[in-house]
């Protein structure tokens, strides 16, 4: 069972009291803006890169050999800086437990049946073991990539994601609504599941880590829960991830989590000028070890180009108290 | 003192907009108490809610979180409504239709704001989920004599999917009997007639008017 809960960070707002807390917030509120997401439908892997390299599906992804000569040869028609790892949005969920079906390989795992009826039931979630099944298995792929010398994203996924594939959305978010503490214990329970396996993943040398949570967006929540939920999870775990992560690692926010940030006054951001233009990739790549988080594009918009040279940081606001 | 049935209606559609499930539940079982028609507390308290909870989403003041709360109260307001309907009002007219999302996809939350949009916009909604098999949709086609069938997908590489289907309900000889249309982030109109769907509709709102305007004078047929 998950154990443990992320550092409690209080609200802002609150702080100026009551009745400036709800014009604080309700100022706020509109200022989230959305980021178009055109990126992340992509999921699984072709049938010709798996064909090419005569592999078959689901059995390759059982294995980190396989999943190291499935990441290189899609970077390798990709043309990106960096190989990305998993190939699916669903490895967390699965590795607390989730339902998954393989399929055909089209899509990638998805899953199959939902956990749970009642968010209550997830508090029970067992906590990720690294060491077994798919996730020991892209783990151990993302370090024999970072062994042969290339760079590996790490995908992490936020609650609302991880979440749609365990039980019926439409739970979460009345939970985020009409149970809000329910919502908050139970996502700090997953953020400690994340944290941990961002760690796992630096063992591996993998330096960059990208977290996206686009089922929470601003644009399906909507701005007033949007701000709730930075408020009750994404900042903290930002600000937790930051703490906990090594020097040399760099987070990579999806643009919806960095628009969230900002909007709430959470977060500012800061230019790091590069040696010149770049794709926005090769950028994140040549800011390792110099700046902690970037977020102002999607990793996987691998045709931005950072013409004038410089690479927006991600700073979290030191007033924010934590 | 007693409410007037203008009083009730009010409050029932009220009581949809500020998502208040408590209060829909004592405000329709006063209404039936009254002796008033089921139907009317529906339709005119009900769904009337429901269209300005449309309307609010349409503006962006609600949104998809809303929408769900707002049709718990709803559907808590139809659960006692709906026993006292059949005593009063014939509703075989209601026209059909069956929703999902295609197989290989799970992103079902468009899909569950659309069926609550047509439900309340008078369909007989059936929701086979998400990844749903294409021989699922046609089977409940068959099955249920639906009027409409509708897709969805947030993902590229299960479009195909609703082609499989249109080509499915082709080859069953079905296609002229229910009208199909589409919708999901990559979808568009040009999509929606390269594949012969009858239409597409970026959002839940759109898709109820383009619903109502696709079976419009098309009864049940015998299949």
């Amino acid at each position: 069972m998950i154990s443990g809960s992320m550092n409690s960070c209080g609200e802002t707002a609150a702080f100026f009291g009551p009745a400036v807390s709800v014009f604080l917030r309700r100022s706020i509120m509109d200022r989230i803006a959305d980021f178009e997401c055109t990126y992340d439908n992509a999921a699984g892997v072709s049938r010709e890169i798996m064909e090419s390299l005569d592999l078959t599906y689901p059995d390759a992804f059982f294995h980190a050999a396989d999943i190291v000569k499935i990441a290189e040869a899609v970077r390798k028609k990709e043309g990106t800086a960096f190989c990305e790892l998993p190939f699916d949005h669903v490895l967390e969920a699965e590795s607390m437990g989730g339902i998954v079906k393989y399929g055909d390989g089209m899509t990638g795992p998805l899953a199959k049946e939902y956990l749970a009826s009642d968010m209550k039931e997830l508090l029970e979630l067992p906590e990720i073991d690294f060491t077994r099944g798919r996730m020991k298995e892209v783990l151990s792929a993302c370090g024999e990539i970072r062994r042969r010398g290339e760079q590996v994203v790490l995908d992490v996924c936020g609650p609302f994601t991880i979440l749609n594939f365990l039980i019926d959305t439409t739970q979460v978010f009345k939970s985020l609504r009409k149970e809000p503490k329910l919502f908050a214990e139970l996502s700090g329970k997953i953020g400690v599941q994340l944290l941990r396996y961002i760690k796992e993943a630096e063992k591996q040398g993998v330096q960059m880590i990208s977290y996206a949570d686009s089922v929470g967006s601003v644009k399906i929540l909507g701005p007033k829960l949007a701000a709730q939920a930075v408020e009750d999870f994404t900042f903290c775990f930002v600000k937790q991830m930051l703490e906990q992560k090594r020097a040399d690692t760099l987070i990579l926010l999806c643009p919806k989590t960095t628009f969230a940030l900002l909007g709430t006054g959470k977060a500012a951001l800061e230019d790091y000028r590069l040696p010149g233009p770049m794709t926005y990739g090769e950028g994140c790549i040549a800011a390792i070890g110099k700046i902690d988080m970037a977020g102002q594009q999607c990793i996987k918009n691998i045709h931005y180009t950072l013409k004038d040279g410089v690479l927006k940081q991600v700073v979290l606001k030191s007033q924010s108290r934590g | 003192m007693n409410r007037s049935k203008e009083d009730l209606l009010q409050s029932l559609s009220r009581s949809v907009v500020e998502m208040e499930e408590k209060e829909i539940t004592e405000t329709a079982r006063e209404y039936i108490d009254a002796g008033y028609p089921a139907f009317d507390g529906i339709m005119d308290g009900l769904a009337d809610g429901m269209k300005k909870v449309s309307d609010l989403f349409d503006e962006e003041e609600y949104f998809v979180t809303d929408v769900l709360l707002c049709s718990d109260a709803m559907y808590a307001g139809l659960d006692v409504l709906k026993p006292h309907l059949e005593q009063d009002k014939d509703v075989s007219c209601r026209k059909k239709a069956v929703i999902g999302v295609v197989e290989g996809d799970t992103h079902d939350i468009g899909k569950n704001l659309v069926r609550i949009m047509l439900e309340t916009g008078g369909f007989e909604m059936y929701d086979l989920g998400r990844d749903v098999p294409s021989d699922k949709f046609i089977d409940k086609v068959k099955e249920t004599g639906a009027d409409l069938l509708c897709m969805s997908t947030l993902m590229t590489t299960t479009m195909t999917g609703m082609k499989d289907v249109i080509d499915k309900l082709k080859a069953d000889g079905i296609r002229d009997k229910v009208k199909v249309m589409i919708g999901g982030s990559p979808i568009s109109q040009k999509y929606a007639d390269k594949i012969g769907a009858d239409g597409y509709s970026a959002n839940a709102v759109e898709a109820v008017q383009l619903a109502k305007k696709l079976t419009e004078g098309n009864g049940h047929g015998e299949r």
